[in-house]
């Protein structure tokens, strides 16, 4: 019996081999889900840096194609929220910051904290003034606050990332997270208090 | 531990970024000093309120869009 014909050729292979079409959609399949998740925080967090909506989306967008462009070097399963935030703080420093805001020049360490807390304890000590302020107006404040301490403040009390991971992505001691904390806190108090004040939410004096 | 070393931690504690060691002593702080309690009672709230305010919005749909547009074309 004559052995059977050999099979036909295959047809010419499409441009790229099975292989790395594979690879391209298991990047994409991992970048949407472990890097897009983390896509409002992102946002968040531009917003208060550039205080501006149109420079906000920008700058995310930009952070995103970096972040894609560079993912294999992402050591996956390791966080990528804070790997994202180092990618956009970079962004943000290179081209946005001189352009949009100009960097403070004020010596922070020589502000001197105050306790709200010590103006309201006898009239509102459980705070109740707060619950009147609107998102807007805490937003405002925030945006008010010098850079370092807005940064600061964004990462921990919005985004909620630990003092490590907030030293690691501003590139400073833990020490300087917490100070910075600290004194960022109590700015954003003292913000709030003065408004409510102002609106006659509570009786005190502005500062 | 006194009042103005429980104090310095406040944040800490509120962060829970504290050792267990320390975190106990000043949960043992509040407990008995009623001044203490009270003013850290009121920055909890603080931060309560801040990041219930602040966390609330997130990044625009369209955004999302454009940069799905921009990384795999589609
Ligand atoms: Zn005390």
């Amino acid at each position: 019996m004559p052995p059977p014909p050999p099979p036909p050729p295959r047809p010419a292979e499409t441009p790229q081999p099975a292989e790395s079409v594979l690879a391209e959609a298991e990047k994409r399949a991992s970048f949407e889900r472990e890097a897009l998740t983390h896509l409002d925080s992102l946002y968040r967090v531009a917003l208060r840096l550039t205080g501006n909506a149109a420079e906000a989306d920008d700058l995310v967008q930009e952070t995103m194609l970096k972040a894609y462009r560079a993912w294999h070097q992402f050591e996956k399963g390791s966080n990528a929220k804070g790997w994202l935030l180092t990618i956009l703080r970079h962004a943000f420093i290179n081209e946005y910051r001189r352009r949009i805001r100009h960097p403070e020049t004020v010596d922070l360490d020589a502000i001197e904290p105050f306790s709200v807390f010590a103006d309201v304890q006898d009239e509102d000590p459980q705070g109740t003034f707060f619950d009147r302020i609107v998102d807007d107006e805490v937003l405002r404040a925030i945006d008010q606050l010098p850079e370092q301490f807005r940064e600061t403040v964004v990462l921990s009390d919005v985004e909620g990332l630990s003092y490590d991971e907030i030293a690691r992505i501003l590139e400073v001691p833990v020490g300087t997270v917490k100070s910075r904390l600290f004194r960022a806190r109590r700015m954003l108090q003292g913000k709030l208090y003065d408004y409510a004040v102002g609106m006659g939410y509570i009786k005190g004096t502005p500062k | 531990m006194n009042c103005r070393e429980c104090t310095e931690h406040l944040y800490e504690y509120l962060d829970r970024e504290l050792t267990s060691d320390v975190e106990q002593e000043i949960r043992q702080h509040l407990a008995d000093c009623p001044p203490c309690g009270e003013h850290f009672d009121f920055e909890k709230l603080f931060l309560d309120f801040l990041r219930a305010r602040c966390r609330a919005h997130g990044a625009p749909p369209e955004l999302k869009r454009k940069i799905l547009r921009d990384l795999f074309g589609a």
